[in-house]
């Protein structure tokens, strides 16, 4: 999961300071595996210097968790870019597609449609798949097996997600 | 039980509610029909018991002299009628258009103690006593052609003394001196209780037969009902098993669901028989129709049947689902029922023997005895009837094996496979009918020996059917006798009035065996071949009803009739009803005759088999009630056919099967099982037929069925056909492609 | 781009509305199969995919909208315009049919239940019973012919069930959940023998299925949500 462009898409909400921002985060994705305070800024550090966010004058005390910052176009762009480029499905997609609904359910975006869209991606890489099995040998057909079980899994998410989504967005935007 | 648990078995859903109803309308019918049969029993045996009266033969009223000859006997001296006895006579021609009144002529004095049934105290002489059926008769006919018989009404007999409604009983007053002239009078000091007389075990033998015959098919249309909707049943009973019910909760909750209905029906069909009693009275059994009080069956016999039916059920219900063996998964047990092997046909082969060792004791004398024949015949006939149901599935099986090997057509597969695999549910569709058919067969055949008699043509050299003859008694003078028969040519339909003359009256023992005629009168008499001279004779055994060869006049040139008495008097009438009731009326009122004036016609009326011809009248009853059920349960049957496949059968509609492969399926799985076994139930009918016949009384025989039989076996097919078509509906409503929505 | 977007579809859908009684099951749909292709039909239950099915295959008539039948080398027809005696005719011999399950007759053979379509469309039963037996033997079904379907296992009955579907050659070929009672190794059997005969004689398929891996086979699929098309996603050729 990329905690950077998770953070751009909390961040394009309203400005915020770096210390809601790791709360916030913690509270969607956070559970058992909190962000560090040090992990936090230096990210922000980062989106300064690609102009993807810019701090807002300081206040006094200036630590760096006194500064609030907001989003820029730029980083908009990114974010929306983020949300509706589906992921090649992969082990390791789901907590992706799991922050990029959550954060497009924050900003009021399309969540539907960007399940859509990945649902489109696995089932071509399940046809794929299933093309690839035939005439295989045994082995080769296991191999496809397993990847099609996989992706399997994360389509039964993405339906039942769907299935659940409006009972979803008022829960977040009542949180 | 938990009764919650029972609710959800007995209405589980909408369309339990459905197949409550088929079995609740199916036992009501079933225990209607039950009731209003065993009321009709129960009728018959009341108003024989009623007429029982009527069979009294009394004591002879002369008592043999002893005579030096033993090989003769003597004139006889009267036995004297005292105050503890009537004379009486019965008049067995007394007959009115085709009906037989029932005519007893009594002599009593009037301080007399016997009671004759239904009437207060014996009448006078010239008055009579008739039941209210005959005094409305006699009020509604002129009295020259029925009234002036029995003189003037004094009353009318009572209710308790008549079989029914419709009996035609007469009790006439007449002078000792009247009654003694013939020698035929008898002495009654009492009348008999004992309705049958001497075929007590014979009337019995038929009575249970017919009971068998009609009740069995009722029992099968109530075994039909209550395996309605067997399929749906199986699965709901599947899910209990699933969520823990024991096989025997199961069994119970399959018997209290079959209780319920079928106790709801049978108190309906109890209800039912009630309000039909009046209407089913009306059917005319044995020429009268039934008193209403008489079909009463009272509440022990209704609330025995009404125990008897919902138990039955209830039994079979839990028996059925206990061998169904129905797990938690579905049916476990026999998806397909078990092949019906060829040792099905034992219980029909050991009826058949049954009965034909019955009729091998009737044929061995000093075998006979009715307690053993008995039971075989009846034992053996309800053998074969379960035997037909039991052999059914095995002959269907074969049937359909060959058909299915030349099946063409896609419904011709789909049935003869269907019959194949299920041929005892199949077979049992039909069963009903297949069994009514047998049973009508059963009566036509019995019924035949009577149809058989019908009434001789006119043929010259014959007593014509027209005339009416009358002998003469002994000690009548030619001008007595003339008067009447000059009395006769003047009534208006009476074209001649011929006296035949004789040595000696035909009843004394000087009588010769020739009659003496008039050649003049001979044409009168349908004679043809008239020999030229002024007398001619003719065989006395001319007058005989049973006589079918014509005979033929002989010349007697030397008879002088002056010196003869006039034998026997005939009047050729118009041959319409009322032209030969005047000259009956005519003749017996005359005073000359020595036996009552009789056509040759009449014979029929009086025959011995009048007994089977009354029991052969309540036969054709049972059978049109057979058949009206074997009916209902076709229709019955193929609507669960259908119900048990709704969902298969509307998978094939949908597939592009048109509705009328359907309605062929149908019809194939009807008409293959009737039809296989149709020929043997009609085959074994006739045999039982005659096998029953001959067990009975070896002298009856049988003939062809009479008319009536081809209408009845027209009749089942029809409703047969009727029962199939009126389920074409149902195939469409549920078939229809929506019912499979569930997919 | 695919070639298909060139030729008229074979059978086309357009502003199917059906309602039974108070349920709306069909709210406008437009949709468009192409001759040759195996397109998927998926959907949540109840989203009214069999209804969809039903309409398409002129079983039943839309309260709303049309669908058109491209027959190959014959005039276009308007099966929702058909009465119900044409419309069987023309499932009986241009349609194939399979279902999740219950579709066979039980007391009929194998053999018999296959060749039931040839008979009613008026072949000779010596004729209609080889033919069968020839199909079975493709699906991997030889020597079972003779049986009845209780004696068979789920994945046998439903490849008898995909033999009579295919035995007369259909059009296209409806198969309504076709291995929804079926475990995964039976189902992939059932679905890779059926769809080589079907790819082999070109036949088109609508397959109704939640399951993604079937769905995997089709070229293409497209989702029922509440009575109406949701994304449809052409595979990228
Ligand atoms: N025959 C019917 N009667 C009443 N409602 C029906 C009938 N068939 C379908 N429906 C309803 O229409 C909707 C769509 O059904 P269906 O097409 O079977 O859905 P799916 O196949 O996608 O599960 C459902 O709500 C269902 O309850
Ligand atoms: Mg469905």
């Amino acid at each position: 999961m990329n905690n950077s462009l998770t953070l751009l898409g909390l961040l394009s909400r309203e400005p915020s300071y770096g210390y809601d921002l790791k709360h916030s985060y913690d509270r969607y994705f956070g559970a058992g595996k909190a962000l560090a305070f040090g992990q936090v800024y230096s990210t922000l550090a980062r989106m300064v210097r690609d102009e993807l966010i810019r701090a807002l004058g300081e206040e006094t005390g200036g630590g760096p968790d006194r500064k609030k910052y907001e989003i820029t176009v730029a980083g908009q762009n990114r974010v929306r870019e983020w949300l509706f480029t589906p992921d090649v499905p992969s082990e390791s997609l789901q907590s992706e597609l799991f922050a990029k609904t959550v954060v497009a359910l924050l900003l009021d975006d399309d969540a539907d449609r960007l399940l859509d869209v990945q649902r489109g991606e696995h089932m071509a890489r399940m046809r794929e798949l299933t093309r690839l099995k035939k005439d295989a040998d045994l082995l080769r057909v296991l191999m496809c097996d397993h990847g099609l079980f996989h992706i399997e899994a994360d389509l039964r998410w993405i339906d039942l997600t769907s299935a659940r989504l409006t009972q979803l967005k008022k829960e977040l935007q009542s949180a | 039980m938990n009764p919650g648990l029972l609710k959800l078995a007995v209405v589980g859903s909408r369309s339990a509610y459905g197949r409550l109803a088929g079995i609740a309308g199916g036992v009501a019918a079933g225990v209607c029909l039950l009731l209003l049969l065993w009321g009709g029993a129960n009728g018959l045996s009341a108003r024989d018991d009623r007429g029982s009266w009527l069979r009294e033969t009394g004591r002879p009223s002369v008592a043999a002299s002893p005579t030096e000859d033993p090989t003769t006997s003597g004139p006889g001296t009267p036995v004297p009628l005292t105050t503890d006895t009537v004379l009486m006579e019965a008049n067995p021609v007394e007959v009115f258009r085709d009906q037989l009144i029932n005519r007893r002529d009594v002599a009593a004095f009037s301080t007399t103690t016997v009671k004759i049934p239904g009437i207060v105290t014996p009448p006078e002489p010239g008055r009579y006593y008739a039941s209210p059926a005959l005094q409305r008769l006699i009020a509604s006919t002129p009295r020259d052609e029925l009234g002036d018989r029995f003189g003037t009404f004094a009353g009318t007999i009572d209710d308790n003394a008549l079989p029914g409604p419709d009996s035609l009983i007469v009790v006439t007053g007449a002078t000792e001196a009247e009654l003694r002239q013939n020698g035929r009078a008898v002495l009654v000091s009492d009348f008999t209780t004992n309705p049958y007389g001497g075929s007590t075990a014979a009337y019995n033998t038929v009575l249970s037969i017919g009971a068998i015959a009609v009740f069995f098919p009722v029992l099968l249309l109530i075994s039909i009902v209550t395996g309605l909707g067997a399929a749906q049943r199986r699965e709901r009973f599947a899910t209990l098993r699933l969520i823990g019910a024991s096989p025997q909760v199961v069994s119970r909750i399959a018997a209290v669901e079959t209780a319920v209905p079928s106790l709801i029906g049978a108190l309906l069909g109890v209800v039912l028989a009630i309000a039909l009693r009046p209407a089913a009275a009306q059917i005319p059994v044995n020429d009268t129709r039934m008193f209403t009080a008489d079909l009463v069956t009272g509440w022990a016999a209704a609330a025995a049947i009404v125990a008897l039916v919902v138990s039955a059920s209830a039994l079979v219900a839990a028996h059925r689902t206990a061998r169904a063996g129905i797990g938690p998964l579905g049916v476990t047990r026999a998806v397909h029922e078990k092949t019906p092997t060829k040792w099905r046909i034992v219980p029909l082969l050991a009826g058949l023997a049954a009965m034909t060792s019955a009729i091998a004791i009737t044929c061995t004398p000093h075998l006979r005895s009715p307690w053993l024949e008995m039971p075989l015949l009846i034992g053996g006939f309800a053998l074969i009837l379960v035997g037909i149901v039991v052999v059914g599935p095995w002959l269907t099986r074969l049937v359909s094996g060959m058909g299915l090997r030349q099946a063409r057509s896609a419904a011709g597969v789909i049935a003869a496979s269907r019959i194949q695999r299920t041929p005892v549910a199949t077979f049992r569709s039909v069963s009903g009918l297949v069994i009514a058919v047998f049973v009508v067969s059963v009566f036509a055949g019995a019924s035949s020996i009577i149809e058989s008699t019908e009434a001789p043509p006119a043929r010259p050299g014959l007593l014509q059917p027209t005339s009416l003859h009358a002998t003469v008694g002994a000690g009548h003078t030619p001008a007595q006798v003339s008067s009447a028969a000059r009395q006769a040519r003047g009534l208006p339909g009476i074209r001649s009035a011929t006296i035949g003359y004789g040595p000696a009256a035909l009843s004394t023992r000087d009588a010769s065996p020739e009659i003496y005629l008039r050649a003049a009168d001979a044409p009168a008499l349908g004679f043809q071949d008239i020999p030229a001279t002024e007398i001619v004779t003719v065989d006395t055994s001319f007058l005989y009803s049973w006589t079918t060869q014509p005979r033929a006049l002989t010349p007697a040139p030397a008879a002088n009739l002056d010196e003869m008495v006039p034998v026997v008097i005939v009047l050729g009438t118009d041959g319409t009803p009322e032209a030969i009731d005047r000259a009956r009326t005519l003749l017996n009122s005359s005073g000359v005759t020595a036996h009552p004036a009789a056509t040759s016609r009449d014979t029929g009326l009086q025959s011995s088999t009048r007994l089977i011809q009354g029991l052969a009248v309540l036969a054709y009853l049972g059978m049109f009630v057979a058949v009206a059920i074997a009916g209902l349960s076709l229709a019955v049957s193929t609507a669960a056919a259908i119900l048990d496949r709704k969902r298969v059968l509307g998978l094939m509609r949908l597939m592009g099967m048109p509705v009328s492969v359907l309605r062929r399926i149908i019809t194939l799985e009807a008409a293959v099982p009737l039809l296989s076994v149709l020929l043997l139930s009609v085959g074994l009918g006739f045999l039982v037929a005659w096998l029953m016949v001959t067990g009975i009384n070896d002298s009856y025989r049988m003939t062809w069925p009479a008319p009536d039989y081809f209408t009845a076996l027209g009749l089942s097919l029809l409703l047969a056909i009727g029962a199939v078509t009126a389920t074409f509906s149902l195939i469409r409503g549920t078939t229809a492609m929506t019912t499979t929505r569930f997919e | 781009m695919n070639a298909n977007d060139t030729v008229a579809p074979i059978l086309s859908a357009r502003g199917l509305h059906h309602s039974f009684g108070q349920t709306e099951a069909l709210r406008g749909i437009d949709l468009d199969v192409h001759a040759g292709e195996v397109l998927a039909v998926m959907g949540p239950s109840g989203s009214g995919k069999s209804t969809l099915l039903h309409c398409l295959a002129g079983v039943l008539v839309p309260d709303g909208g049309s669908v058109t039948y491209r027959p190959a080398g014959r005039a276009p027809v308007e099966t929702s315009a058909l009465k119900e005696p044409k419309r069987a005719r023309l499932r009986l011999t241009d349609f194939g049919f399979v279902f999740q399950f219950g579709q066979l007759l039980p007391e009929l053979t194998a053999a018999d239940n296959v060749s039931i379509p040839l008979l009613l469309a008026g072949t000779r039963r010596p004729e209609a019973l080889r033919r069968s037996r020839e199909l079975l033997e493709r699906l991997g079904l030889e020597g079972l012919g003779a049986k009845l379907p209780g004696e068979l296992s789920g994945g046998q009955a439903q490849r008898v069930a995909v033999a009579r579907a295919l035995v007369t050659s259909p059009a296209v070929l409806f198969a309504d959940e076709p291995t929804g009672s079926l475990d995964s190794l039976a189902s992939e059997n059932v679905l890779t023998l059926m769809l080589e005969l079907v790819r082999e004689a070109g036949t088109t398929v609508v397959i109704i299925t939640h399951d993604a891996r079937t769905a995997a086979y089709a070229d293409r699929e497209v989702i029922v949500r509440d009575g109406a098309v949701g994304a449809s996603y052409r595979v990228s050729a």
